[in-house]
């Protein structure tokens, strides 16, 4: 029996209360720096006859919390045929951050995929990554006769862009999760 | 540490000097008698390393060494269904031994009730010895504690889950290492215990009415991890083990050695674990592998007579890797998967590679021990013990972002207690003790993502007080505890702009349980425990907010949540009329007022990615019963077999549903062929066990994205036997797991919706004591 070792012991019940007791609050969070989040996808359609632009804005700035998103609907016009071109910002950032970027950085990794059950529409992808396979950032829309419905867009990440079907823009075999998923109305007019 | 291996194998030494024996006509002799019985135990194998001589009791259990020189001698005494005994006697004169050995029915590895241990008293309770974990050395903490009765797991993946003990798991029961209520983040179903079971002596769970001398969260249900008996041979001896799994392709090491050097008792240990991709009866599960690296430092040191002091220091870390095709973004990704035969991602070939998702922990354990002893009945223990636990999740990510964890938190825990023990002169056992713990819970801010659980520091003090006593027929124990919480919360805001919000909580905690045993015959005894307890909300219930991968949906806390309370009352008989045939009966009820769980909304909230259910915490009255049933019938001859049966029922009344992730009902049975040897072969053992785990038919449809899988059998094959290989005894075992290869999936299990549970997998292990 040593009278160190009881000191090294008293020592470390010491150094225990010490620690346990220096601290009541927790410090002030660090609010982090959502740069991988994206807020808004903004659609823009150039019409191929006398390049008139139309814009149309998916936004939700708090991300998933509580407030709904605002979606605006897109009126189109019949028999046109549209260049389309979809960018993806954070608008928590300031100046809002090209999430765009980092998705065509990463061409391989991602697809979009523009589904609807509307007859009057088709969509055909107009990009291609370093394999040759879609991306879908860069579309060509044609329109034909008037109807009205839904186009839902959706990026996936990480997709097996080589399977069956997933090139042509069926997105039944391709996996990956979703990144976005947006539903927006709409409206071919005469 | 307490250790039931310390009461269970009781040595009685009773040393009798005779004659000054000459040099090398020493004898030594003894009998081996049943700890339970005190009836001779016939076969059981005495062998001396250092002397390379052996005996077998005989039909008296009694054995005779002879010719002995004088000196060390090491002893080792097996025998079938009991963990093999070491002993050293410094030898001088003929010596007369009397050694018990408990060999209770350890069919599917259970060992019986043992009275007057701290924390246990009464409560109807279940271990497994070091021996089985062994053989389950590829697997983790629930897994290994699947087998017993009225147990089950939760989680995502086979190995990356949690235990179940009579329907209620996390936050709701208490993980006790080392006498250390283990702090992590028990909260996600996902988040396995950091605690490796191949460092453990035992693990027992106790499913009593309360857990009173833990502080923390429990309902009544402990699961107890604790470590060997301290050696008590001058000399360094030790143990290694290999163990290889097919599944996987699983490899372990462990290896421990100790030593009661003159001026401190000693044991190092340490287990190394890797495994690669998983496979169903027909495919690979990507990404399933594991990594894990164990190591433990005991010291004990005794200074005159009343001074004892011990240091335990323990570090698991684990790397786990979740399926690939697990990840998904949306509700209509899930769809997709739940469609789907194989999951997404599955490759031909085997890997051993982790990559996202995945999840890689740390977790330490320190824990400094004073023990004052005033005399034999009256004594004081000091205990201070700081955990940290450092989590971080790793998820695919853009923009390789991937290497960046996606959730990240940092967890201090110190905790302080002071214990008082005391026996009455009218043998009423006393223990009561004063608490102090503080939990300081860090988000790491490296992930670019709002954290799921805020930071936090919460203070608890806690008191409590136990009393038992028992008669010739009679047993009581009674108790009670308080605990005052003041919880500090800083959160961050998921609108927009984000900003901080401080919270301020308090809450208080009383627990009381009583339990009584009455022995009616020598052949039957029944018990019945009492116990109230209450919870405060955990962490996330209160504030967790934003997408949850686990549930595929917005989990959203209420600040304003208060306590649950419970209150558990189980009866147990058991009846054991010959030394064949054993029966054991439990049945309980359980219900709880405020009972937190999550409530699904109607409302889908749109993002970005897609529309999410939303998932609300939510208070109801809950109410869980169950029974629990167990034969064992050992005739003469080599033959044994068990059976055991749980039935488990949870429903919230309040709303007239059935609770979710409640175990399915489930019977166990094993048929053991056991001989004393073979040749050279000592203590062989076969076994063919079956595990059938019926269908979960009390959950309504709109509970699940999807059915609960069908009822499901395994069936496993093992073959083990022990071998004096010059101076060490060698332990060698195979099995075999889900021997058919069948496809099934498990409900408490959340990779089945992606992908079926595990197919055959064969085990070998090899192991070696020196």
């Amino acid at each position: 029996m040593t009278k160190n070792k009881l000191r090294l012991l008293l020592g470390v019940f010491a150094l225990g209360t010490l620690v346990s007791c220096s601290k009541d609050e927790p410090e002030t969070p660090v609010i982090p720096n959502e740069e991988e989040l994206i807020t808004t996808l903004k659609w823009q359609l150039i019409s191929v006859d006398n390049q008139d632009t139309l814009n149309f804005l998916f936004r939700d700035l708090d991300g998933d919390g509580g407030n709904a998103p605002t979606i605006e609907t897109m009126d189109l016009k019949a028999n046109t045929s549209y260049s389309a071109r979809v960018q993806l910002l954070n608008e928590l950032e300031n100046p809002a951050e090209d999430i765009t970027e980092e998705v065509s950085a990463e061409a391989e990794d991602h697809q979009f995929f523009y589904q609807t059950s509307m007859t009057g529409l088709s969509v055909s992808y107009a990009d291609s990554d370093l394999n040759g396979n879609p991306v879908g950032i860069l579309t060509n829309l044609s329109t034909t006769d008037t109807s009205s419905g839904e186009l839902l867009i959706t990026l996936l990440h990480m997709p097996n862009k080589f399977a069956n079907g997933v090139a042509a823009g069926d997105i039944t075999e391709a996996g990956g999760e979703s990144d976005i998923s947006i539903s927006f109305n709409l409206n071919v007019k005469p | 540490m307490l250790n039931p291996k310390k009461l269970f194998f009781f040595l009685a030494l009773l040393a009798s000097s005779t004659l000054l024996a000459q040099k090398c006509k020493i004898k030594v002799s003894g009998n081996i008698l049943d700890l339970k019985s005190n009836q001779a135990i016939v076969n059981a194998t005495i062998y001396s390393n250092d002397r390379q001589q052996g005996a077998l009791s005989d039909s008296q259990g009694y054995f005779e060494l002879k010719n002995l020189c004088e000196g060390e001698l090491h002893l080792l005494i097996s025998h079938i269904g009991c963990s093999p005994r070491s002993i050293y006697i410094n030898l001088r004169a003929d010596t007369n031994l009397t050694i018990r050995l408990d060999h209770s029915n350890e069919v599917l590895n259970e060992v019986a009730v043992q009275a007057d241990q701290a924390g246990r008293a009464l409560a109807p309770q279940k271990s497994l010895s070091a021996e089985k974990i062994s053989e389950n050395a590829g697997s983790d903490l629930a897994t290994v504690l699947e087998g017993l009765n009225g147990l089950a797991s939760i989680g995502n993946g086979a190995k990356v889950s949690k235990p179940v003990v009579q329907g209620l798991y996390g936050n709701r029961i208490s993980l006790v290492n080392n006498g250390v209520v283990h702090s992590g983040q028990q909260w996600g179903n996902d988040h396995a215990p950091e605690i490796d079971p191949l460092m453990a002596g035992s693990i027992s769970v106790l499913k009593g009415s309360a857990a009173i001398e833990y502080m923390g969260s429990s309902l009544g249900s402990v699961v107890l991890v604790e470590p060997r008996a301290m050696p008590t041979d001058p000399h360094v001896h030790g143990a290694a083990q290999y163990h290889y799994e097919s599944n996987g392709r699983g490899q372990v090491l462990n290896a421990r050695v100790e030593q009661k050097a003159p001026w401190i008792i000693w044991r190092l240990a340490a287990s190394l674990k890797k495994s690669g991709d998983q496979k169903t009866a027909s495919y690979y599960l990507r990404n399933t592998g594991r990594e894990e690296a164990n190591t433990t430092l005991h010291l004990e040191k005794r200074y005159a007579k009343k001074w004892q002091t011990k240091l335990y220091y323990s570090l698991n870390s684990s790397k786990l890797g979740l399926l690939r095709g697990s990840q998904i973004g949306n509700l209509s990704d899930l769809q997709l998967a739940l469609e789907r035969d194989e999951p997404f991602y599955t490759q031909e070939d085997f890997s051993y590679s982790i990559d996202a998702p995945r999840q890689e922990v740390q977790h330490h354990l320190l824990k400094a021990t004073q023990l004052y002893t005033i005399d034999k009945d009256h004594g004081f223990e000091l205990n201070y013990s700081w955990q940290l636990n450092e989590r971080q999740e790793f998820d695919l990510r853009r923009a390789e972002r991937s290497s960046r964890p996606a959730l990240s938190l940092s967890q201090n825990n110190h905790f302080w207690e002071l214990k008082y023990h005391a026996l009455s002169a009218q043998k009423w056992h006393w223990h009561s003790a004063l608490q102090y713990n503080l939990r300081d819970n860090y988000n790491v801010p490296e992930t670019g993502i709002l954290p799921l659980v805020p930071d936090y520091i919460s203070r608890e003090w806690g008191a409590f007080f136990r009393l038992h006593k028992q008669w010739e027929k009679w047993a009581l124990d009674v108790g009670a505890r308080a605990d005052y919480i003041v919880q500090n919360v800083a959160s961050i805001s998921n609108s927009s702009p984000r900003e901080v919000i401080r919270n301020r909580n308090t809450f208080f905690n009383p627990k009381a349980s009583l339990a009584l045993s009455y022995q009616f015959t020598e052949a039957l005894k029944a018990n019945v425990n009492l116990g109230y307890s209450q919870r405060n909300p955990a962490i996330n219930e209160l504030y967790s907010s934003g997408l949850h991968q686990g549930v595929s949906g917005i989990e959203e806390g209420d600040p304003n949540l208060g306590e649950e309370q419970s209150f558990k009352a189980s009866f147990d008989v058991s009846y054991r009329p010959n030394e064949h045939w054993n029966f054991e009966a439990l049945s309980f009820v359980q219900p709880i007022s405020n009972f937190i769980y999550l409530q699904p909304q109607q409302e889908l909230r749109l993002t970005i990615r897609g529309a999410f259910p939303v998932f609300q915490y939510q208070q109801s009255n809950a109410l869980l019963h169950g029974i629990e049933l167990q034969a064992n019938f050992d005739p003469e001859g080599p033959l044994r077999f068990d059976a055991n049966y749980s039935y488990l029922k949870g429903d919230n009344r309040e709303e007239g549903i059935p609770l979710v992730f409640m175990p399915p009902n489930r019977i166990n049975a094993a048929v053991n062929y056991q001989l004393p040897s073979i040749g050279a072969w000592e203590k062989v053992e076969f076994q063919i066990a079956n595990r059938f785990i019926f269908e979960q038919k009390h959950l309504l449809p709109s509970q699940d994205f999807v059915a609960p899988p069908p009822s499901y059998n395994l069936v496993s094959l093992k073959a083990s036997a022990a071998r004096q290989i010059g101076q060490n005894r060698w332990h060698f075992f195979i099995k075999a797991d889900n021997l058919f290869n069948i496809a099934y999936r498990d409900y408490l299990n959340r990779q089945r919706y992606f992908a079926n549970d595990l197919g055959i997998n064969i085990s070998l292990g090899l192991g070696l004591k020196f």
